[in-house]
């Protein structure tokens, strides 16, 4: 993974991240992390058994129309 | 001169309106960033379907005039500009504060479809707020171009989160449960509604129903609990996993897209003037009558540009755009302006409806009044022709605005083409809304209102409508106005 950019520092430094929002937000990310360990087991163990039985394995899907993630550029900033 | 004191709230960058051309101003260290999220699929998809406003970037001897310019120097000087694109002009610029409730909302989808499309191509977004967004017609156009950043694949944080709520849902929230307008809430606020604000409007139940405590209650519980100046709050939470991060804002968004779905406005907001094309006091033969004339007008002087004044539920907008006008509608009732913004989603005319009282339009707003003009000065000599129908008679009894004056501000407003309904003072809703004062308007007679028109306007045809006590003008502003 590319160094976290300098510019992470001044973003917030723009719009008002708020206060108790954020905090929320910050909770709430913490238990979808959570969740997203579960579905990576429960996919891992579907996969284990898939691949026992010759199926072809669960790829990870997105909600988003593209998957491709782009890196960060150092020149970007 | 420019025409409007330039954006400064990014420090990647700026937008001002500079001889009628809208020229974007990029800092050296955002320019790199900026194109390519132009070249992102995401920005070529939006684009396409006129989502997000067009940008060129000028050449080097468009810039190097532009750097000439005496004007522009303090922009040039205090940005460190690297490029200057130019933007696609939206016809006419409207704010929040001139929005229905659903127009709101459009915005409000539109900026988490944008959000959640650049996630995809590696982009974030810097800030989420109705003003990034304008309306061509009745649809929304993304403008502020600058809100996209590279995002560290690692940040599981949407940085506008909290800017998404005070402006988009909270002001929904307000709408829908206490009727706060759209108006209210963004002529006295720029950032929308805080939590803790709206916590202290929530009755004690209120304040744990599922909705309110995760956009209100639980925020402003945690902003009492959380130390203000605890800066490790606001420092960069990076997790290892892209994927997860990915995960984890795929799924807000999903969960701001249910809470916006569940805030839509509702599709049938009664108030005082939204039945008001079923239970007006013309009888058929006279409405006839009335769409001949207005269509004939329409037909003879083909503005390009109308402005509908006191529109209603938009029965002769939709006659003017169907007619090849683009036209701006305005009505202080938001509930009938909603009427219009959904009739012409579905039906696909150019009209864009506004919120605007014309006897208090919008004033100019922001930072030394300079950040969004008033209405009036976005609207003066913007049009070809303005309809003024059942219109006087509020202006002159409700608000006790003075005839000569209603028609300067016509005149102000028109190039050419002025179509008004004069209301005789022994009209049946001209005595309602007089309530008992009818000797204010003793003298006023069609001579009188012909009189009051001839400083202005040239008088082409007029008509008096059948069994009504109301005459239509068709005008022609004079030359040297």
């Amino acid at each position: 993974m590319a160094a976290p950019p300098e510019r992470l520092k001044m973003i917030l430094a723009y719009v008002d991240p708020g206060l108790g929002a954020l905090v929320w937000q910050t909770v709430i990310s913490a238990f979808v992390g959570f969740l997203f360990y579960l579905k990576k087991t429960r996919r891992w163990i579907v996969n284990f058994f898939r691949k026992i039985f010759g199926s072809r394995p669960i790829e990870p899907k997105s909600t988003s129309p593209v998957v491709e993630s782009a890196e960060i550029k150092p020149d970007a900033r | 001169m420019p025409s409007s004191a330039p954006s400064f709230r990014d420090p990647a960058g700026c937008c001002l309106v500079f001889n009628h051309r809208v020229l974007r101003f990029v800092a050296a260290g955002a320019l790199a960033e900026f194109e390519d999220f132009l070249q992102t699929a995401a920005a070529n998809k939006f684009n396409a379907e006129r989502k997000l406003v067009s940008s060129r970037r000028l050449t080097e001897n468009e810039t190097a005039e532009l750097r000439a310019a005496p004007e522009l120097k303090t922009v040039f000087a205090a940005l460190n500009v690297s490029a200057v694109f130019e933007h696609g002009r939206v016809p006419f610029v409207s704010y929040p504060h001139e929005w229905s409730p659903e127009m709101l909302w459009e915005a409000g989808k539109l900026t988490l479809d944008l959000a959640r499309a650049a996630l995809a191509d590696g982009f974030g977004m810097k800030d989420a707020t109705p003003h990034n967004i304008l309306f061509r017609g009745h649809e929304p156009v993304f403008v502020d171009m600058l809100s996209f950043e590279r995002r560290h694949p690692g940040d599981a944080i949407w940085k506008p989160y909290a800017q998404f709520v005070r402006t988009f849902l909270l002001p929904l929230l307000a709408n829908r449960r206490w009727g706060l307008s759209v108006a209210e809430i963004f002529t006295t606020r720029r950032d929308g509604l805080q939590p803790e604000e709206v916590y202290r409007w929530c009755s004690p139940l209120e304040k744990f129903r599922p909705r309110t405590l995760s956009l209100v209650s639980i925020p402003a519980w945690l902003s009492r609990k959380v130390n203000p100046d605890e800066q490790k709050i606001y420092r960069p939470h990076l997790v290892g996993d892209p994927e997860k991060a990915r995960f984890i804002l795929e799924s807000l968004f999903n969960r701001l897209e249910r809470q916006l779905r569940a805030l839509a406005p509702a599709a049938q907001n009664i108030s005082t003037w939204s039945d008001y094309m079923a239970t007006h006091s013309y009888d058929d033969p006279a409405f006839a009558a009335k769409e001949k004339f207005v269509a004939e007008a329409l037909a003879e002087f083909k503005p390009a540009r109308l402005l509908d004044a006191g529109a209603n539920t938009g029965h002769f907008s939709a006659l003017a755009a169907q007619a090849g006008a683009a036209v701006v509608s305005v009505d202080l009732d938001a509930a009938c302006v909603g009427q219009i913004w959904r009739r012409t989603q579905e039906k696909h005319w150019d009209i864009l409806p506004l919120v605007v009282d014309l006897a208090r339009p919008s004033p100019a707003l922001g930072w030394r009044n300079r950040e969004q003009p008033s209405f009036l000065e976005r609207a003066a000599g913007a049009f070809d022709g303005v309809l003024m129908l059942a219109l006087i008679h509020h202006l002159l009894v409700t608000e006790r605005i003075a005839l000569e004056e209603i028609l300067r501000l016509a005149a102000e407003l028109t190039n050419q083409l002025l179509v008004i309904e004069f209301v005789e003072p022994n009209d049946a809703m001209f005595r309602r809304l007089t309530r008992g004062r009818n000797h204010l308007h003793a003298g006023l007679n069609a001579t009188v209102f012909e009189g009051a028109c001839a400083e202005h306007f040239e008088i082409v045809r007029s008509l008096a409508l059948p069994e009504t006590q109301r005459r239509l003008y068709c005008l022609k502003r004079k030359a040297d106005q």
